[in-house]
């Protein structure tokens, strides 16, 4: 045995709620290390030394520092006995599809939904110009990923990715990062998501699989989301916007 | 049936797939994708990806694109791949994953986006993008210095203290050498500063011939091309003291 499992984390970052999902629902024995981003943290000396990226989420797991999610993903799938084969299956073939969707997601969603969300949302919150260039750029690449969503990745049997019947990592990470659109104003929301009605479902199924978990992970978002709904409503009321804009934590 | 690898060899991840195939004495069958000429459109190789990107492969009945996946795929599935490549040992072959997923935006964007912006989109007929261009060179920067300082730690010459080449050296090395179609000047001042990536390119491409030259060639070809277009220009213009835009093709 390797020794304990360190995971340095922020549940406000979307890659960090995978990892927390993935271990609590595996019944991987770890401690949970806060890393607050919105107080820099990351930049820390200390978590230096754990990730000289200074970014979360990250692992020390014995001799072993592991930052990068999809990599913890895969490193927790295989080091850890008892993890169920769907997670991260040991067939050739079936490992290398859910390799090219882990691949994809950086460049598409990943890119589409943070920068969105970050020049929307959760960058104005901590008093960082907003971006419209930016944020136009973004919502592209987001309704283009959303689209493949739809009509290339969830297409199969299975209500998972790649058809499967059964959630593996690639569902937990993107389902993630999709959350994170939970802050946005609700119409903006339900424009960008309506019209894509099996990448809805999914979300459910995945939630569904990995509750109560995913719940509580999430918890710390849901108020966030309460947060800005208020703060919204409130600008909305005075018919102006307040110069002092207390608000959450940022991304990574 | 013999594997097979849809490629464009302009194309960095196409690079790596078939080098990394070669090397390792991999029966496979190159289909040349032109990406100048927008074959990636075709209904035909829609149907082989439906992201209409290269490098895609056929191996049997099973499709798959993504160059990362794709190395992982080969160095799984056959036989008499050295374990250097992707070790089974589930610590350094983390560790690989982890530096194979930085890639994506960091040099990936920061190296193709700054190529592309300043040299590559006339070739395409795409137009130039000064801002484009600015922000891929601040991300290319700082990836290179985040290989120099971080990835290439530790005592042998490849990433992650390795010291034979994994497929994280392969897919990053055939990224910088796109690099080789910006003009002197350009090249050496965003290279210059960064030794130990200098040393780790020549390794790599050392540790891979004479495969890694003869894929290689065509961007050679084009760096070749360019680089006396770049100096005519330069001579006309002395000449004539008139500046004229660069008529390229690929």
């Amino acid at each position: 045995m390797m020794g304990k499992l360190n995971a340095y984390v922020d549940r406000m970052s979307q890659p960090c709620r995978a990892i927390l999902i993935f271990c609590r629902l595996n019944g991987i024995d770890f401690e949970e290390i806060k890393v607050d981003i919105a107080k820099s943290h990351h930049l820390s000396p200390e978590f230096t030394e754990v990730n000289p990226l200074q970014k979360v989420p990250a692992i020390l797991h014995g001799n072993l520092n592991l930052f990068e999610s999809h990599a913890i993903l895969a490193y927790l799938s295989s080091a850890f006995p008892g993890i169920a084969d769907h997670w991260y299956p040991t067939d050739v073939i079936r490992r290398a599809k859910i390799n090219s969707i882990l691949d994809w997601h950086h460049s598409n969603l990943r890119y589409g939904a943070e920068i969105y969300v970050t020049n929307t949302v959760l960058g104005p919150a901590i008093g960082r110009p907003r971006n419209p260039k930016a944020a136009a750029e973004a919502e592209k690449v987001l309704l283009s990923s959303l689209s493949k969503l739809e009509n290339i990745w969830l297409n199969g049997d299975g209500r998972f990715l790649l058809g499967s019947f059964q959630p593996s990592i690639a569902d937990l990470s993107l389902v993630c990062e999709l959350t994170q659109l939970e802050v946005l104003d609700e119409m903006d929301r339900g424009r960008i998501l309506s019209p894509y009605k099996k990448v809805l479902g999914w979300i459910e199924d995945t939630r569904t699989a990995t509750n109560p978990y995913f719940e509580e992970m999430h918890n710390i978002l849901y108020r966030a989301k309460k947060k800005f709904q208020q703060q919204r409503s409130r600008i909305a009321e005075s018919g102006t916007e307040t110069t002092n804009n207390r608000g959450r934590h940022s991304k990574m | 049936m013999k594997l097979k690898v849809y490629a464009d060899r302009m194309s960095q991840p196409s690079r790596a797939i078939l080098i990394f195939c070669k090397v390792n004495g991999i029966d496979f069958e190159e289909i040349h994708i032109e990406l100048s000429k927008r074959q990636q459109l075709s209904p035909e190789f829609q149907a082989i990806n439906p992201f209409k990107k290269v490098p895609a492969i056929v191996d049997g009945r099973f499709n798959l694109f993504e160059s990362h996946a794709i190395l992982i795929y080969i160095a799984s599935a056959f036989p008499g791949v050295a374990d250097h490549w992707y070790p089974a040992d589930v610590s350094r072959k983390a560790k690989i994953h982890a530096v194979l997923d930085w890639h994506h935006l960091n040099l990936r964007r920061g190296a193709a986006g700054f190529v592309l912006n300043t040299v590559l989109a006339p070739l395409l007929g795409l137009p130039l993008n000064k801002e484009a261009a600015a922000e891929a060179e601040k991300v290319l920067t700082s990836s290179l210095s985040t290989i120099e300082n971080i990835w290439l730690k530790g005592d042998g010459q490849y990433l992650l203290g390795g010291f034979r080449p994994s497929i994280a050296d392969l897919s990053l090395v055939c990224e910088i050498m796109q690099l080789q179609l910006l003009d002197e000047k350009e090249h050496d001042r965003i290279l210059g500063p960064h030794k130990k990536v200098q040393t780790w390119i020549a390794s790599t491409r050392n540790a891979t011939k004479p495969h890694f030259d003869e894929v290689h060639n065509v961007l050679y070809k084009l760096k070749l091309r360019l680089s006396l277009k770049q100096s005519s220009q330069a001579d006309g213009e002395r000449k004539s003291g008139i500046k004229g835009p660069i008529i390229s093709k690929m």
